[in-house]
């Protein structure tokens, strides 16, 4: 039973593409899209930890939005828990978003500043029908001792936290429906290190103790090994490579990927010394004006003719070792 | 042995905030040698960036002020230089880079513009000279087509790109010192990775010292020979990145580097919960007493860390820690 349960994929995303249009589409011409997420495809398995990571414009929040239904996808399916979560009428969405919530980036923003700390963490049972009145005060309660908040601190207001406190009530509150899969989105790149490594911990105790499922958004792939189980990496709205925790890490594919991970500074000076620093020069293309191959092809040091008119495909290389790259093939052996 | 360029002694910052004066910078001692790197490193509201400012004569006006202590630059006192003198040496022989490459560029000039007015103000080239010295040093900073793009304004480049102009202007007369306030932290880590690079060869093509000032410990690995580890506006511990690395003498220092999940060399199932260093960094009303202001959030904490501040205790390789169980850690 125990084994059918870590098995079951909780949440299937096929061929999701986000765009934006840009402008035109009126009188005066056609109109232009952006797409900033581009046909992508991944699962996350119940209790695991799915990251994607990129940089800056590679899509990754967009993508994490999208799931939520918070940006509009132009098209795909995202399936959570047999549940197409993109067919969803509007009061649907509204309880069906109680399987699915999100921590944001900033606790600063992401909190009502008017709102007392036990209210916003209330507030999505009040939102819903499913949990009687006379019983939210207790799950709140037990939701502030379960983010290692006190309880007399419910009646503060959010400028009376410290940073971290306040990404504990954001916890507290992406807890409170029992979702069955939390967004984390960039979750600790706002705070210090060293509180960093207290809501790390605490989202990896609540997961071990709850059987929560994380999609996880990050640029920090320090933090990323820490937490994920799988990973995604996207580059231009695609995902060039996807791996489990190992493959990816110790044995990257893309060129990308690797080149990435060498510009990580490192305080193994193991690492340093057997890593080899790959610099990728110039800037990602414009997006509006997308190559036809390739769109790492500019800036990759091993890119060949082909990689410039023919887009590669995501294929399986090694069994769960996915990659998008003309020059890698089943031997699964980085071109770099 | 020859004097250091920059030698920083009990250095005391004051800041004047509602609650009184607050020592925001507390006894700071440390030098730096011609064409060497060193990094201070600690969490917000240490006083890395105020040491930067202090060095710099940039301190908020009215606010901050230097109590006590001195900062010799060359042997000459910055701390009671006039505004006159402090102008010709911010750009000239110290110049700095800041964390926000977006904000701290004037967005109503050419990049080659801001280039050239450093270049005018303080080395006196003619307007077409310091035009085409812009030119190169865009180029040199490794930004493509630096012919085309010294007419760019700012917001027609990347992040990556504005820092770069940032270490343009700043590296433009040559400074014997580079301050680099948190100069990747807005950057992606590839773009990172370049910068790094960047810093890197134009220290050995011009050997300018640098200063880094980063949260960072494998940036501070990469950069670094020497670091100073800041906690609450006093020095925690300082020496050579590898020694501390391999053996801090402070729980801060323990602290910051345990508590950060690092990429090794080999990555393997175990995973273990990241070393927390609990609570926060105190308040400025807690800064200047007179005791370890660390011990809060220590788990080594005894009687004697509340009762006194405690002294630098020495070890080999000139790595000192501010600890009374500095021994022990």
């Amino acid at each position: 039973m125990k084994d059918q349960m870590q098995d079951e994929v909780l949440l299937d995303v096929q061929d999701l593409t986000v765009r934006f249009n840009v402008g035109g589409g009126g009188l005066f011409g056609e109109a232009k899209y952006l797409y900033a997420v581009d046909n992508i495809s991944f699962q996350i398995k119940r209790g695991e930890t799915l990251a994607i990571v990129g940089e800056s414009g590679s899509g990754k929040t967009t993508a994490a939005l999208a799931v939520a239904r918070l940006v509009e996808a132009y098209k795909g399916r995202v399936d959570l828990a047999g549940t197409d979560f993109l067919t969803l009428n509007d009061e649907e969405l509204r309880q069906a978003r109680a399987k699915m919530q999100f921590i944001f980036q900033d606790p600063y923003s992401s909190l009502n500043p008017r709102v007392r700390a036990e209210k916003i963490v209330r507030e999505p049972l009040d939102n819903l029908d499913a949990v009687p009145e006379s019983e939210r005060q207790a799950i709140v309660d037990k939701l502030f001792e379960a983010v290692g908040l006190h309880p007399e601190q419910q009646r503060l207001f959010p400028h009376q936290f410290s940073g971290g406190q306040r990404q504990r009530i954001g916890i507290a509150r992406a807890l409170a429906t029992q979702p069955d899969l939390i967004i984390c989105d960039e979750p600790v790149s706002a705070l210090d290190v060293a509180v960093q490594a207290q809501i790390l911990n605490l989202l990896r105790k609540l997961q071990a103790d709850f059987g929560l499922t994380f999609l996880f958004i990050s640029h920090d792939l320090g933090v990323v090994q820490h937490m994920c189980d799988s990973i995604a990496v996207m580059y231009m709205g695609k995902v060039v490579e996807y791996a489990d925790r190992l493959s990816l890490f110790n044995n990257p594919l893309h060129p990308y990927t690797v080149a990435l991970l060498s510009a990580v500074p490192s305080v193994d000076k193991e690492r340093r010394a057997a890593t080899k620093r790959i610099l990728i020069p110039g800037d990602p293309p414009d997006p509006l004006a997308l190559p036809k191959g390739c769109r790492f092809a500019n800036r990759c040091p091993v890119a060949q003719d082909r990689c410039k008119t023919e887009q590669p495909e995501l294929n399986e290389v090694a069994p769960g070792h996915k990659v998008a790259c003309h020059l890698v093939d089943e031997r699964a052996v980085s071109p770099l | 042995m020859t004097a250091p360029l920059l030698k920083v002694e009990n250095l005391r910052i004051e800041l004047t905030t509602r609650d009184g004066v607050a020592p925001v910078i507390d006894d700071l001692s440390f030098e730096l040698g011609a064409g060497e790197s060193i990094s201070f490193v600690g969490e917000s509201g240490c006083g890395k960036s105020m040491t930067a400012l202090g060095i710099m004569g940039l301190l908020p006006e009215k606010i901050g002020r230097i109590a006590a202590g001195s900062i010799l630059f060359e042997g000459e006192e910055l701390s009671t230089a006039s505004e006159k003198r402090m102008r010709e040496i911010r750009g000239n022989d110290i110049s700095m880079i800041f964390q926000e490459p977006m904000t701290s560029l004037n967005p109503v000039y050419t990049v080659g513009e801001q280039i050239a007015e450093v270049l005018r103000a303080h080395q006196n080239l003619s307007k077409s000279a310091a035009w085409s010295k812009a030119t190169e040093l865009l180029d040199a900073v490794r930004i493509p087509n630096a012919q085309r793009r010294v007419n760019d304004y700012p917001f027609q480049m990347s992040g990556g790109q504005r820092q770069r102009v940032m270490i343009a202007i700043a590296l433009a007369c040559e400074p014997k010192i580079l301050i680099a306030d948190e100069p990747t932290t807005a950057l992606d880590v590839t773009v990172q990775a370049q910068i790094f690079d960047l810093l890197n060869d134009l220290k050995r093509q011009t050997g300018t010292a640098i200063i880094m000032i980063t949260h960072d410990m494998g940036a501070v690995a990469e950069m670094a020979q020497r670091m100073i580890v800041m906690y609450a506006g006093r020095n925690a511990e300082q020496g050579p990145v590898e020694n501390i690395i391999e053996h801090p003498r402070h729980p801060y220092s323990r602290g910051l580097i345990s508590c950060v999940p690092h990429i090794m060399a080999t990555l393997t199932e175990e995973r273990h919960p990241l070393t927390e260093v609990a609570g926060i960094v105190p308040s400025l009303r807690e800064f200047g007493k007179d005791q370890c202001l660390f011990a809060s959030r220590c788990t080594m904490v005894s009687q004697k860390c509340l009762d006194k501040r405690p002294p630098e205790v020495a070890f080999a390789d000139g790595q000192k820690s501010a600890c009374w169980h500095a021994e022990a850690v």
